[in-house]
């Protein structure tokens, strides 16, 4: 129940913020330089289409009447139609949308699990060589460069080795082919997408693994573990049952904090793999200047890390009982 | 500790030089930071060596530099240690060119994202109340922000960006860590007696925020300054990645931008390898100079042995 | 023979400083049933003394040399595969509520019960928890809050679960760290009576550790006092409050306040204890005792024995130590 509570609170806060970003969006847009309508209305359109969608955008009336019907198609889905590909905006970023959540949740959560499991070893060994070797590997792969290290990748194992397609993230035979089954189709995906997986999930494993070593290190100096030590417990049960819960804490921490810049090392991915995801969408629309689409865009990506931020508030308090009790 | 000796400490406005030259001990015994350090003199001898090569010959300039023997990108040769890129330009100047790039941008954008967290936070601090939850209600919102991908909607609506303005920008999103940590110092300090005295002889709030508060704080803003520099490059570099950099210049990121649009990316591993190592060596620099700091910051962190 | 017979016991910590020297030379026993207490001020080393007993010292922490027999056999010969089954099945610890005790991601039924288990494989968990309630109610704590979490307890609740947690594989002796520290007057009463009453009732022997010379002298039958690491005094509590004979045993009495007997005034021991890297030679309590004299810094420290059960470690024997 007090969860419950919480989540509620949380998503009114995000609404706040939502709200706000929407809002400074609307005065950016009409406000900098240049003429606001050619933002929302194609030039190549004919001169009826853009009457009709100046109306219906309302950017005939005045700035406060903007604003409402600004929000008002923002609530019903009406983003406008793509410079580019001549389609109504929803249409595109709907179908992007599962692509991007695809590749950056499965990234994040691998690298959060493994992250936390080799920290925890590597607590144990601290000072020896598995230790040495795994924060050091940590480091490197912590910092380096993500799109350079995605060049590289490609070009070392779909390149070099022909292990993996060097982009994108389907094979036109094997999508268009009407006798190919759900499972054949399913296996193109997870192909196409264990290189920029990978680039994802290495960038960011390392911090976490960092995070959960020194986490670990810090939690074995509590007073319940000597509690658990007199209890007659074993280091393995006291490592895992009672160290490991406490300091995977600080590390779901981390994950939140860090959201902002692992969406956007996800847009970078996806630009470098050709994943036709929203990040990508964004760079592209943007280089384009397709504004509906950019905007669209980056309204969901806004949405994407809000909603993201809240997962990881909620996943703490549930496994944090001090906040939710 | 006898009673005079805790009264001198609580009038003694600059405890801060004490520490400073403790932290210089504790620092210089890590290892990471040593290696940091190194690497960092290596990248700033890198900027400084910059300048060299046009005033060699005019071919080796970063930017504009022709050669008028070669035209397209070739492999390291005795003219050319690192070989050239797609139109003849020299590689080596222009990493070396990249690294002053680097520094400009890191530690430009670190600084006044520290000038504008340590006001604000000082401010939010301060104040209290109404005050500091508006602004510390922003520093939230601004946080959930991903940088890069404000400024490409911004280079959407205003243009091609300059390397000023990006910095600015970065600038603008990256206070909010800094304000937060100035605030904390902040709040523990307006309960000074110093700061009760000088209340009491009727200095204005003003007053009391830049003589009395800032040079406490001042010394904790500039240490945080090396975590902030590491994400101004990689924003810098990935933005220029993807094409949205300022043009008239020459950073690591723009190279990689070349190799990778030029199509060379398969074929010219000396072009490719270097900017994006140096990238990631000088972000691995800030880091360990930053975890170096930590320790010297947080007493906790120190490598001494406990006593019961 | 007694349950617990320590001989000579030292041990300390290795600091970047050099060596500590926790605990000199301490010797004491202890008979099945009884209770015996230790009293000092920070540092005097009676929570390490305590922590050793259970061979529970940190990684810096060792034990130089000495004997502890448990029950006829020396606990620094067992190997830790050995000390695990010993640990809360023979000796159990309570520890201080204010410390972090309890684990506060899990349950505080299932950590009572994990203690339970450890020990007796062939229960399962039902067994266990029914077990776990049965402590509760001997502790005093309502069945329902069973369930919760640590941070959900008041202090003196805290300190009841430890205690329970404590008798969980009925131990023969257990070791009772400053149990009442940071509780207010009233929890803190409850508290003791509850343990005294524990103690008659099961007839556990007890090593009682304080800073405070009244709690120890209201719970404990013998008293040990112990000062910057030695063993100073040890007696019958009736024998060390009313004859107190070490000087600092006489000190630390007449800084407590007393509600019956004369109005006196509150003596606070000058100077500061030792520093235990570099420890002074001959008496460590010469410095700050009214009683010192040139011998105390060369001289040899003897016992000296006021009665059979009362004895008192100071370089000057004789009358002038009364």
């Amino acid at each position: 129940m007090e969860l419950w509570k919480y989540i509620g609170r949380r998503l009114i806060q995000i609404a706040i913020i939502f709200f706000v970003i929407i809002t400074v969006l609307f005065l950016l847009f009409r406000l900098a330089p240049g003429d606001p309508v050619s933002r929302m209305v194609d030039p190549d359109m004919t001169p009826e289409d853009a009457e009709h969608l100046i109306s219906q955008l309302g950017l005939d009336k005045p700035l406060g009447m903007q604003y409402l019907y600004y929000l008002k198609n923002f609530f019903t889905g009406n983003f406008g139609e793509s410079f580019h590909y001549g389609q109504p905006v929803i249409e595109i970023i709907w179908a992007r949308l599962p692509n991007t959540i695809l590749l950056f949740t499965t990234a994040i959560i691998l690298a959060a699990l493994v992250g936390v499991f080799l920290g925890k070893i590597a607590s144990w060994h601290k000072g020896k060589t598995t230790d040495t070797l795994m924060t050091i590997g940590a480091l490197v792969t912590h910092t380096v460069f993500l799109p350079w290290l995605g060049l590289i990748l490609i070009w070392v194992f779909a390149y070099k080795m022909d292990w993996f397609p060097i982009t994108g993230m389907l094979s036109e035979e094997v999508w268009l082919d009407p006798d190919a089954g759900i499972f054949a189709r399913l296996l193109d995906v997870l192909h196409h997408m264990v290189l920029p997986l990978t680039t994802l999930f290495l960038v960011h494993f390392g911090s976490y693994l960092l995070i959960m070593r020194s986490s670990m290190l810090e939690t074995l100096k509590e007073d319940y573990i000597v509690t658990g030590r007199a209890k007659g417990l074993s280091e393995k049960v006291i490592r895992n049952h009672h160290a490991a819960p406490n300091a995977a804490l600080p590390v779901v921490t981390a994950v939140g904090l860090s959201l902002a810049f692992s969406i956007n090392g996800g847009a970078l991915t996806e630009t470098v793999f050709t994943w036709p995801g929203i990040g990508r969408e964004l760079v592209m629309s943007v280089s384009q200047n397709d504004y509906p689409l950019a905007q669209a865009c980056f309204l969901l990506i806004a949405i994407v890390v809000l909603i993201s931020n809240l997962v990881v508030d909620t996943l703490y308090a549930y496994l944090d009982p001090r906040i939710r009790y | 500790m006898s009673l005079e000796k805790s009264h001198k400490r609580h009038l003694k406005k600059f405890p801060w030089m004490d520490r400073l030259r403790g932290g210089w001990t504790i620092y210089k015994r890590n290892l990471l930071g040593r290696i940091g350090l190194s690497l960092l003199v290596m990248f700033a001898l890198m900027a400084i060596c910059s300048f060299i090569p046009p005033l060699i010959d005019p071919m080796y300039q970063p930017m504009t530099g022709v050669d008028p023997e070669i035209t397209k990108s070739t492999g390291p040769s005795l003219r050319h240690w690192l070989g050239t890129d797609f139109m003849g330009r020299d590689i080596l100047s222009q990493l070396l060119a990249g690294a002053r790039v680097a520094f400009l941008v890191g530690v430009s954008a670190a600084f006044m994202s520290i000038v504008l967290g340590t006001a604000i936070g000082m401010v939010a601090g301060y104040m209290g109340r109404l005050v500091d939850t508006l602004l510390m209600r922003l520093a939230d919102m601004i946080m959930v922000m991903p940088t890069m991908l404000v400024v490409l909607m911004l280079a959407a609506l205003f243009g091609q960006l300059t390397i000023w303005t990006i910095v600015l920008i970065i600038a603008l999103f990256r206070w909010p860590g800094v304000s937060r940590v100035i605030r904390a110092q902040t709040l523990s300090l307006k309960h000074r007696p110093f700061i009760e005295a000088a209340r009491v002889a009727g200095a204005s709030h003003t007053r009391i925020i830049f003589r009395h508060i800032m040079p406490n704080v001042l010394p904790l803003s500039f240490l945080y300054m090396t975590f902030r520099v590491t994400s101004a490059i990689i924003i810098e570099a990935a933005l220029a990645f993807l094409g949205f950099g300022d043009p008239s210049t020459v950073s690591w990121g723009m190279m990689l931008q070349w190799v990778w649009k030029t199509g060379h990316m398969f074929k010219a591993p000396y072009w490719l390898l270097p900017p994006g190592i140096c990238i990631s060596l000088i972000t691995l620099a800030f880091y360990m100079l930053g975890r170096a700091m930590d320790e010297v910051l947080d007493p906790r962190l120190r490598k001494e042995a406990g006593t019961e | 023979m007694a349950l617990l017979e320590v001989e000579n016991l030292s041990m300390g910590y290795h600091t970047q400083k050099g060596y500590l020297h926790a605990v000199e030379d301490v010797s004491f026993s202890l008979e099945e049933g009884k209770s015996l207490g230790f009293v000092g001020e920070s540092g005097c080393g009676k929570t390490t003394l305590g922590m050793a007993l259970m061979r529970l010292l940190p990684p810096n922490g060792v034990i130089r040399e000495g004997r502890m027999l448990f029950d006829g056999a020396d606990l620094l010969q067992k190997s830790d595969e050995e000390m695990r089954e010993i640990r809360w099945q023979k000796i159990a610890m309570i520890f201080q509520a204010a410390m972090n005790a309890l684990n506060p991601v899990h349950r505080v039924h299932e950590q009572i019960a994990e203690a339970i288990l450890t020990h007796n494989a062939s229960l399962d968990k039902k067994e266990a928890f029914e077990q776990v309630e049965e402590l509760f109610q001997l502790v005093g704590i309502p069945r329902d809050r069973m369930r919760d979490y640590p941070h959900q307890y008041s202090g003196g609740m805290k300190q009841r679960a430890i205690i329970a947690m404590a008798l969980a594989c009925k131990p023969r002796l257990i070791i009772a760290d400053e149990p009442t520290t940071a509780l207010d007057v009233i929890v803190q009463d409850q508290i003791l009576k509850e343990i005294m009453s524990l103690q008659k009732e099961f007839g556990i022997s007890m090593i009682f550790i304080s800073h405070d010379i009244s709690i120890v002298a209201d719970v404990c039958h013998d008293i040990g006092i112990m000062y910057a690491g030695k063993l100073v005094e040890h007696g019958s509590r009736e024998e060390v409050f009313s004859n107190p004979a070490h000087p600092y045993t006489k000190a630390l009495l007449s800084s407590y306040p007393t509600l019956t007997g004369e109005k006196s005034r509150l003596m606070p021991i000058p100077g500061e204890t030792p520093n235990l890297i570099h420890p002074p030679s001959g008496c460590r309590f010469r410095d700050r005792c009214p009683a010192a004299k040139a011998a105390c810094k060369t001289g040899e420290a003897v016992w000296f024995e006021t009665s059979p059960r009362h004895k008192t470690l100071c370089y000057q024997c004789g009358a002038d130590c009364r």
